[in-house]
């Protein structure tokens, strides 16, 4: 089992008082531009191809929700760089403006645990670049870690891959999209009432009702369970990013883990040719039918009238793991092994929870920690899930304020499981923890942020001190040196990134 | 490993209920929780919440 690097880019709701969406985009960019902390200003989108599909051919243009025009009719914006306001941050991760909304794309990492705390290292940098906004403009901001507005419109949070490019888009799509389904049960952030399609009360899902096909490169307007796109950001005969575009933002940490670590299974398997191979008769209809079913058996239809359920395709892929990859759950065991050990043991105490111990399940679940306090609330009020209030409620779990949101309500009130120490997720800003491309890429930042020209998710160009520019690669396989971190200067620097004596 | 409905019972998929939000049985099953104490502090934070905020909360698509 080899390593996967991964990485969780999220767009952050944002809501202005006396601003609305038509504002948006030169508000969420004037609020990147306030971040406080240490950072390289500018990005190189030389090696970005968004319209690149997976299958082989490229298309013309990206649909656009047509809801968006009509926000953007007569106004006219400065230069895409500009609108971006990309900032690279001493740990390599990415913070800037993606179609109005501020983003935060963690660096690339190994591990699950580096993973969820770099995510949430995210939240800190968002809020602060929120507060310095605030104080700035004297506007009162609001920030959300979620994925809809509840009038049709949705942002994501997309995770990413790096695979061996030999799996290609068939074998992937195979592997991927059953877990893609099914995980929603483990990991869903959860949502009252919906945006499209018939109505219902409350669903596990914040983007199931966006998805409109099974598999294509749309990521704004009729978006898949299985995004195409094909832009790797390492060599691309060597490497595919699978670029996941149907998961929901979470706030419960092991739920983030969860989400990546599903995904990562899949993998692990298709890599060693044994992922099992369910025959999904509609993957749409069975991402929507697991979102919403609130009878909880979760059933999926097959090809040929047949069906399974999340929990059958859940236990399916945790019995070949232990089958094929020797994982051994609940065993201590090193490297992806026990990563995928730990995963599947927690997995399936969950499912075992969900049945038999609600109470248990909701401290580690956010669809089911939301819904356990929405419910709270009608009991209380005596009111049922038409109140609109529920909405507002749903909004706020979000609410990355600390003494506003209700999540952070829960987590105070040892509803939900404790979060990692906030120290250690804070220190997250400062420097990548793994040696990770994402390593090198911050260290550039902190040591070099005056002769840095450039910086993308694979490479770097610096100008040393007697004006030799110096054009680095960053593959995404390697392992990085500490040693980067005490070069004395970028000649130094870049010849130990290069490996020359 | 191959699983294929050929593996399996044929059984039909229990079809999609078409309910409706005001349906009597709309909604997830009525909630198996006490009433909490007035003094509840989730609750007290709950309240604290403009009912009318995600009305007003209207976002661009993003990705």
């Amino acid at each position: 089992m080899r390593p996967i690097l991964a990485g969780i880019e999220t767009e952050y709701g944002l809501h202005i008082e006396t601003r609305g969406p038509e504002d948006q985009i030169e508000d969420a960019a004037a609020l990147v531009r306030d971040y406080p902390g240490e950072r390289f200003v500018g990005w190189d989108y030389r090696f970005e191809s968004p319209r690149s599909d997976l299958r082989g051919f490229r298309v013309d243009r990206l649909a656009v929700d047509p809801r968006d025009a009509r926000y953007d009719a007569g106004r006219t914006y400065p230069s895409d760089a500009e609108l971006r306001a990309d900032r690279v941050l001493p740990n390599g991760a990415r913070i800037y403006s993606d179609h109005g909304h501020p983003e935060y794309a963690s660096p690339e990492c190994w591990s699950l645990e580096e993973l969820a705390l770099q995510d949430q290292a995210g939240e800190i940098a968002v809020a602060r670049a929120g507060r310095a906004y605030a104080e700035r403009t004297g506007l009162s901001v609001r920030l959300y870690k979620n994925n809809c507005d509840y009038h049709g419109a949705s942002y994501g949070t997309h995770e990413s891959y790096l695979v061996p490019r030999a799996l290609g888009f068939e074998r992937l799509f195979s592997a991927v999209t059953p877990i893609l389904i099914a995980r929603q049960v483990l990991c869903g952030a959860g949502k009252v009432g919906s945006d499209h399609d018939r109505a219902c009360a409350f669903q596990l899902s914040q983007r199931a009702d966006f998805l409109a096909d099974a598999a294509n490169v749309e990521t704004l307007y009729r978006r898949p369970v299985f995004n195409t796109r094909d832009e790797p950001h390492a060599d691309p005969r060597d490497w595919i990013r699978l670029h996941v575009v149907c998961g929901d933002a979470n706030m419960i940490s092991s739920a983030t883990k969860r989400k990546a670590g599903l995904v990562k299974l899949a993998l692990w398997l298709e890599d060693a040719g044994e992922s099992p191979k369910w025959a999904l008769a509609d993957p749409v209809r069975a991402f929507r039918g697991v979102s919403r079913d609130d009878s909880f058996r979760f059933e999926i239809g097959l090809q040929g009238r047949s069906w399974t359920t999340a929990r059958e395709v859940l236990e399916s892929y945790f019995s070949a793991a232990e089958k094929v990859l020797g994982v051994r759950p609940g065993v201590p065991q090193d490297g992806p092994a026990g990563e995928a050990g730990s995963l599947i043991a927690e997995c399936r105490e969950l499912l075992d929870d969900l049945e038999n111990c609600p109470e248990r399940f909701r401290r580690r679940v956010d669809w089911a920690a939301k819904k356990a306090m929405l419910e709270q609330f009608l009991v209380a009020e005596g009111a049922d899930w038409r109140d609109p209030r529920l909405r507002a409620f749903d909004l706020e779990y979000h609410n990355l304020s600390h003494s506003d949101g209700l999540y952070f309500a829960l987590h105070e009130m040892g509803e939900v499981e404790p979060r990692p120490d906030a120290h250690e997720i804070e220190k997250r800003l400062e420097s990548a923890f793994e040696p990770t491309r994402a390593y090198a890429r911050g260290v550039a930042v902190r040591k070099f942020a005056d002769r840095l020209r450039s910086v993308s998710w694979s490479a770097l160009s610096l100008e040393d001190e007697h004006g030799r520019v110096w054009d680095l690669d960053l593959p995404p396989e390697c392992a990085y040196s500490e040693a980067l971190a005490a070069a004395p200067d970028v000649q130094s620097y870049s010849e130990l990134l290069r490996g020359e004596p | 490993m191959t699983i294929t409905a050929d593996d399996r019972l044929r059984r039909p998929v229990t079809p999609n209920p078409q309910r409706k939000m005001g349906d009597d049985d709309a909604g997830p099953g009525r909630p198996n929780v006490p009433k909490p104490g007035g003094d509840n502090e989730l609750l007290k934070r709950m309240k604290r919440v403009d009912p009318d905020q995600a009305k007003r909360y209207r976002q661009r698509s993003g990705q």
